[in-house]
Formats: structure tokens, C-alpha cells, sequence
């Protein structure tokens, strides 16, 4: 059994009035893939945004209960978000490269938190960041190209070289593939196994068949509750509540 | 008589529309024919009908009418006896026949004159009557066609729109039409001034005194005049005097303008926006004039009495003062261009940065503002051509000498100033003094088409990225 990396205890989430998250008590293991599963809305997106404390940028969104990792109340007011963010990366549902160079879409990260002092250590955070994002192949020799100039799932992975070059322990991933070809997708999910052998993954999909590729761990959520966790094989083999059995058979959702 | 034939086709048209509506729905009801449109389609098939022809025949008419009658009647002063050796000279007589006839020339008049006022009151009479007959037979020759054609139950609707299409079409050919007028008469006297001026002269010449420039007639200039007048229309003075405070104006409204364009799209909560951007937006109401007395009245004398305090010789009319307005004018244009595009900016980036970390400011910097920058560079470029064009705040406050400087507590002149001053008052039409206002305005329409081509394509270059 490996260790809880990031505990959630009686999580809820408010957008104004409605809420989106009731009392979740989700677990996340070290150098582990989770996969968190469920119909749109459901609360998915909204959990691993409170991992990372994205919800901060919502006005009107609130959070209450406890999350921590390693131990660190993350919904602590006197949190340094800043650094909380370092050590939790996340790649979003569109693939989002900045308006600039390939390298510099990369090196952003590091410049921001004063890692990579000289130019030398800059390029080798670039180098190794691409090489574990399996781009640096594809783009060693244009750098300084825009990174909007790359293809759909290159552009992913370029995201993915982004989150990881701060050095993080923990990926979160909203449904990267959802705007990519199956190509590009095999890629993702190819690396997303060669990744969790450093870090800490969280995935939010909306395919099934990837949820049982990719993870060790599944969680199912329906209207904003966590209905069933447990080992993947065991959710989709044999789940204990008569929902997630509907909802993999796709019975509903 | 025009605005009574106008009054008299809208009851008409009113008229029948009520008409047409009722008759085809009695018809259709009584008969039990399926209409091809709905009721008031016909009501609308005959006010169309009955008022465009009449109206378009009022309009040519009234065109060509004073045209026609002017030749008549000065080919009739020249039958009786009249002399006259160019067109001047005729028009001059024209006008007092006309005087005559409203009874308002008190000179002396003599046979010529009162037969040739009498048979223009006769002229004017037969002209006005069968326009008023003319217009009826119109009207009522395309009531009977119109008539004719839903009787027939026309697909009233279909022609509806075909008649609207034509309206429309014909309201944006006037639009282009007036432009390109405008533009052909630009060109046309300044290359008459041109004829007079040599080109290289006037893009190049330091020095700008047109008032020298008294000779009467273009074609007979001696080669002294001629010498004199080579260096009285030099552009440089006014090029650098209207760049000079356009650079002064951007100063303040480039800054500020972005500044407060970034509060209001990054920071300001829903609840300030909604009150700040109205009153950002109502500096531009603000007509230009009242920031131009402002500029004269109050920020000229007080920076003159600040420079003396400081032992400095300040202009009460300064190109800082007129700069300072002119930026202050601008900023709502920066600011809210600029709110526009970084709004633009999708959240996705956003959120890339801060999911590494970054903080607000550091995404602002590094990630929103070049993304939108050439949105930006898009908005600073159409501020600059409006403060180029600006006119009132640069008359009122800039002064009118045009100095070559560089120091900004001297007066200094611009070139939409120098064209007021060469316009207001009495002219004559054909010195190149007059002529080289429309050179002015020449060049200034090219420069700033040319910087609005430029910011439209950097604007919309960066819509095409994110769209």
C-alpha cells in the first residue's frame, strides 16, 4: 500500500448559492494515477481545482471542509497559493501554450520561482521538461518557434512540459484528451504512465476505456457527490454501488 | 411648394396603404382566394409605389430646374440686348434678375433687366405648374399600375423586398459616393497647388508663411514672386509641431489609458466597472472646445506662472498645454480599446500561468499584455491619428506661429490649425494660399488613413489568433 499523498475530509464547494461539492472524503496515493469519472457537471473539475486552490480565481466560489497534502492544510487562508501551485502542476482541458516561444513557454515557470539562475541551468530545465513530456524529439531543433505553431496533442504535451518544469509533486489533469485525436491521445496516455513513476496524478475523463488504461485508482462522482472509490479493476469489474455499475455500463450519463 | 407636394404624396401614400390592406383582405375573404402575402404587404407594395417615383422625380427635378432656367433666361438678357464677356459676368446679371424679380435689388434698373425679370417670374411659373402636374400624372399613372399588379395578387411580399434592397443599396452608394467626392476634391485643388508649388518644395520646406503669398492669380506669376513663394510653403514646421504635441498627448494617454484599461479588465470587481467605465466614457463625450478653453483658459496661464516662479519663459500658448489637454482627451479611447482586447484574452492563459505559480501581476505582464499587444499597438495607433486630426484644443491652446522647436513651453502650430486659419474669413479661391489648405488636408488624410490601415490590421490580426 503506498502513501496517502492528499486527503480530503467533509470538502464542500459553493458557486454563489448552489453547491457543487458534498462532504467528499477522497484520498490520493503517492506516485499513483487517479482517475475521477462521472457525467458533466458533476463535480470532477471542481475537486482537482480545489487541489491547487484554481477556484481562488472564481469570485463567488467557496470552500469549505479540509484537504491536505503531505499533512498541509492547502484551504489554509494563510497559505502561500503561490508556492502551493509549484509543487501542484495542472494541465487543462484545451491545450493553453502561451503566446510565446516553445522555450519560453517552458523556462516561464522556473524564471517565476527563481530556479535556473544562468542560461545554462534555464536550457537544461527546458531540455529535461521536453524530454519527459516525450516533445523533445519533435521540437529540439525549433525552440524558438511559438508554441501556438505546434499540433493539437504536441501543444498538450508542451502544457505538460510546462507543468512539470517547476518541479511539482502533483499533476492534475482535466481531461487532456478531450480535444484531441486517438493518436495524440495514445501519446498522452503513454506518458502519463512513464510520469506517475515520479509523480502524483490526478485525471478528470470522460472516457471510460481511459480511466481503466491509464489509472490505479478510480473515483466515480454524480451530482456533486463521491458515490464509489476504489482500485479501478475493482470499479469497473465489480462496482459496489448500483449507480456506478449503471453509469459504466452506460446505462446513464 | 416642394415641402407641399412632399406633404400631399406621404397622404397620399398614407392613404393607400389603409386602402390596399383592407381591399385585398375583403377580396380574399369574399372570394376565398389564398393571398400570395399577407394584407399590409400590399399596403406597403402601393405606398412604395406611389411615393419613390414621385419623390425621385421631385428631387431630379429640383436638380436641374434652377440649371435650365439659368440658361434660358441668360440666353433671353443676351437676345435683348445684354453684354456680358465671360461666365462671371453672366451669373452677375443672372442674380440680379433674380433679385428683381423678389423685389430685392435696389439698384438702378434698366429695360434689359425688367424684361428679362418678367419673363423669368413667367419661367419660374411655368416651371413650378407643370412639375405640379407632372408629379400628379406620376403618382397617379403608378396607383393604376400598382393597383393593377395586386388586383393580379402579385407576390407583393417578394417585391417588398426587392424594393427595400433597392433603397438600401442606393443609401450606401450616397455614403460612398459623398466620400469619394470628398476625396476627388482634395486631389483635385491640391494639384492645382501643386501646379504652383513645387512638391518636393512644400514636403520639405522649413519655413511655412502663406500669408506671403498675395499673388492674385496663379498663371501670372513673375519669377521673383515665384521665388518668394518657393519657401512660404514649407511642411516640415507643421509635420513636426502637429508630431511634437500628438508625441506630448501620448505621453499621458498611452500610460493611463493602458493603466486604467488593465484595472478595469483585470482588477476592478463587477460593481466598479459597472460605475467607472460610464464615467471614463464620459470624458469623450466632452466636446472637443470645452477641452480647448479649458487647455487656454486655465492649464496655458498656469504653467506659464509656474515657469516663471521657476525662473523659465513659459508661452501662454504652449505645446505642453495643448499636448497635456489633448492626452487627457484620449485616455478614454486608450483605456477603453485596451479593456476591449485584454477582455479578449481567453481565461485559459490566464489559468495556465497561475497553475504555475505565477502571481496576478506576473500574468498580467508576462502572459496577458503580449498576447494583447497588438490589440494594444492597434488602439495607441487610432488615438494617435485622432490626436493628429485633433483640431479645437491645438487652435485654442497651441498658438499659430509655426516655430520649428523642440521645447515644449514654446508655441508651436499644427497642421489642422493652419488650416483653420487659412479658411476662416475672406479668401479668394484661386491663390495658392487657399489651395494649400487643401494640400494640407491631403496629406493629413493620407497619414492618417495610413495609420488606421495599420492599427486595423494589428487589431485584426490579433482577432484571428483567438476567435
Amino acid at each position: 500500500m503506498s502513501n496517502i499523498k492528499i486527503k480530503s475530509k467533509n470538502l464542500n464547494v459553493y458557486y454563489g448559492d448552489k453547491q457543487a461539492l458534498f462532504d467528499v472524503n477522497l484520498d490520493l496515493n503517492e506516485k499513483e494515477v487517479t482517475a475521477l469519472i462521472g457525467p458533466s457537471g458533476c463535480g470532477k473539475s471542481t475537486f482537482i481545482r480545489c487541489i491547487n486552490r484554481m477556484n481562488d480565481v472564481i469570485d463567488i466560489c467557496k470552500v469549505t471542509g479540509n484537504i491536505e497534502m503531505d499533512g498541509m492544510n492547502i484551504n489554509d487562508k494563510d497559505l502561500d497559493v503561490v508556492s502551493l501551485r509549484e509543487r501542484v502542476g495542472m494541465v487543462f482541458q484545451k491545450p493553453n501554450p502561451f503566446p510565446k516561444s516553445i522555450y519560453d513557454n517552458i523556462s516561464y515557470g522556473p524564471k517565476i520561482h527563481g530556479k535556473g539562475e544562468t542560461k545554462s541551468e534555464l536550457d537544461q530545465i527546458v531540455e529535461n521538461s521536453l524530454k519527459k513530456s516525450a516533445l523533445w524529439e519533435e521540437v529540439k531543433d525549433r525552440l524558438d518557434e511559438p508554441g501556438t505553431s505546434l499540433s493539437g496533442g504536441q501543444q498538450q504535451r508542451l502544457c505538460i512540459a510546462r507543468a512539470i518544469s517547476v518541479n511539482p509533486e502533483v499533476i492534475l489533469m482535466d481531461e487532456p484528451c478531450s480535444a484531441l485525436d486517438p493518436i495524440a491521445t495514445a501519446k498522452i496516455e503513454e506518458l502519463i504512465d512513464e510520469l506517475k513513476k515520479t509523480y502524483t496524478i490526478v485525471i478528470v475523463t470522460h472516457s471510460m476505456a481511459q480511466a481503466v488504461r491509464v489509472s490505479q485508482k478510480t473515483g466515480f462522482f454524480h451530482l456533486g457527490k463521491l458515490i464509489e472509490v476504489g482500485k479501478t479493476e475493482k470499479i469497473f469489474k465489480n462496482p459496489d454501488n448500483k449507480m456506478t455499475q449503471d453509469y459504466i455500463t452506460g446505462r446513464f450519463g | 411648394m416642394n415641402i407641399v407636394l412632399i406633404f400631399l404624396i406621404t397622404i397620399f401614400s398614407v392613404s393607400l396603404f389603409f386602402y390596399g390592406k383592407s381591399k385585398t383582405k375583403t377580396i380574399s375573404i369574399k372570394d376565398n382566394i389564398k393571398l400570395n402575402a399577407l394584407p399590409k404587404f400590399y399596403g406597403y407594395y402601393l405606398v412604395l409605389w406611389c411615393s419613390i417615383p414621385a419623390l425621385v422625380f421631385l428631387l431630379v427635378w429640383s436638380l436641374f430646374e434652377p440649371v435650365i432656367i439659368k440658361s434660358i433666361i441668360i440666353e433671353t438678357a443676351a437676345n435683348q440686348g445684354a453684354i456680358f464677356s465671360d461666365k462671371n459676368e453672366a451669373n452677375l446679371i443672372y442674380e440680379k434678375i433674380k433679385a428683381i424679380h423678389l423685389g430685392t435689388y435696389f439698384g438702378d434698373i434698366d429695360s434689359i433687366l425688367r424684361e428679362s425679370a418678367l419673363a423669368y417670374a413667367k419661367f419660374i411659373n411655368l416651371f413650378t405648374n407643370s412639375k405640379v402636374v407632372l408629379i400628379f400624372g406620376i403618382i397617379i399613372a403608378s396607383i393604376i399600375y400598382s393597383l393593377k399588379k395586386i388586383k393580379n395578387n402579385n407576390k407583393a411580399r417578394d417585391d417588398v423586398e426587392v424594393i427595400l434592397k433597392g433603397l438600401l443599396f442606393v443609401s450606401s452608394l450616397i455614403a460612398i459616393l459623398t466620400t469619394l467626392g470628398i476625396i476627388f476634391s482634395l486631389l483635385f485643388e491640391s494639384i492645382k497647388f501643386f501646379s504652383v508649388i513645387n512638391v518636393f518644395d512644400y514636403l520639405f520646406g522649413t519655413n511655412w508663411s502663406p500669408q506671403r503669398a498675395f499673388v492674385r492669380d496663379a498663371s501670372s506669376i513673375t519669377a521673383a514672386e515665384f521665388e518668394e513663394l518657393k519657401d512660404a510653403f514649407g511642411f516640415i514646421p507643421l509635420i513636426a509641431g502637429t508630431s511634437f504635441i500628438a508625441f506630448i498627448a501620448m505621453l499621458v494617454a498611452v500610460p493611463i489609458g493602458l493603466f486604467s484599461g488593465i484595472y478595469m479588465a483585470e482588477y476592478a470587481s463587477i460593481k466598479v466597472r459597472r460605475i467607472s467605465k460610464p464615467i471614463i466614457e464620459i470624458l469623450a463625450g466632452i466636446p472637443t472646445v470645452v477641452y480647448g478653453f479649458f487647455a487656454a483658459l486655465t492649464v496655458g496661464p498656469f504653467f506659464r506662472q509656474v515657469g516663471e516662479n521657476l525662473g523659465l519663459t513659459v508661452s501662454s500658448e504652449s505645446a505642453l498645454a495643448a499636448g497635456l489637454i489633448m492626452g487627457i482627451m484620449i485616455i478614454p479611447y486608450v483605456s477603453s480599446l485596451s479593456d476591449d482586447v485584454i477582455n479578449s484574452v481567453p481565461q485559459s492563459l490566464r489559468d495556465g500561468s497561475y497553475a504555475v505559480g505565477a502571481t496576478k501581476s506576473e500574468t498580467i505582464k508576462q502572459v496577458v499584455i503580449p498576447a494583447a499587444l497588438p490589440g494594444i499597438i492597434g488602439s495607441v495607433l487610432l488615438a494617435v491619428s485622432r490626436a493628429i486630426g485633433e483640431t479645437m484644443i491645438v487652435v485654442m491652446a497651441a498658438g499659430l506661429a509655426a516655430n520649428l522647436t523642440i521645447n515644449p513651453l514654446e508655441s508651436t502650430t499644427t497642421i489642422t490649425t493652419q488650416i483653420v486659419m487659412i479658411l476662416v474669413g475672406d479668401q479668394e479661391f484661386d491663390s495658392p494660399k487657399t489651395q494649400s489648405a487643401f494640400a494640407l488636408g491631403l496629406t493629413l488624410f493620407i497619414a492618417t488613413l495610413i495609420l488606421n490601415y495599420i492599427a486595423q490590421r494589428a487589431v485584426k490580426k490579433y482577432r484571428e489568433k483567438y476567435d
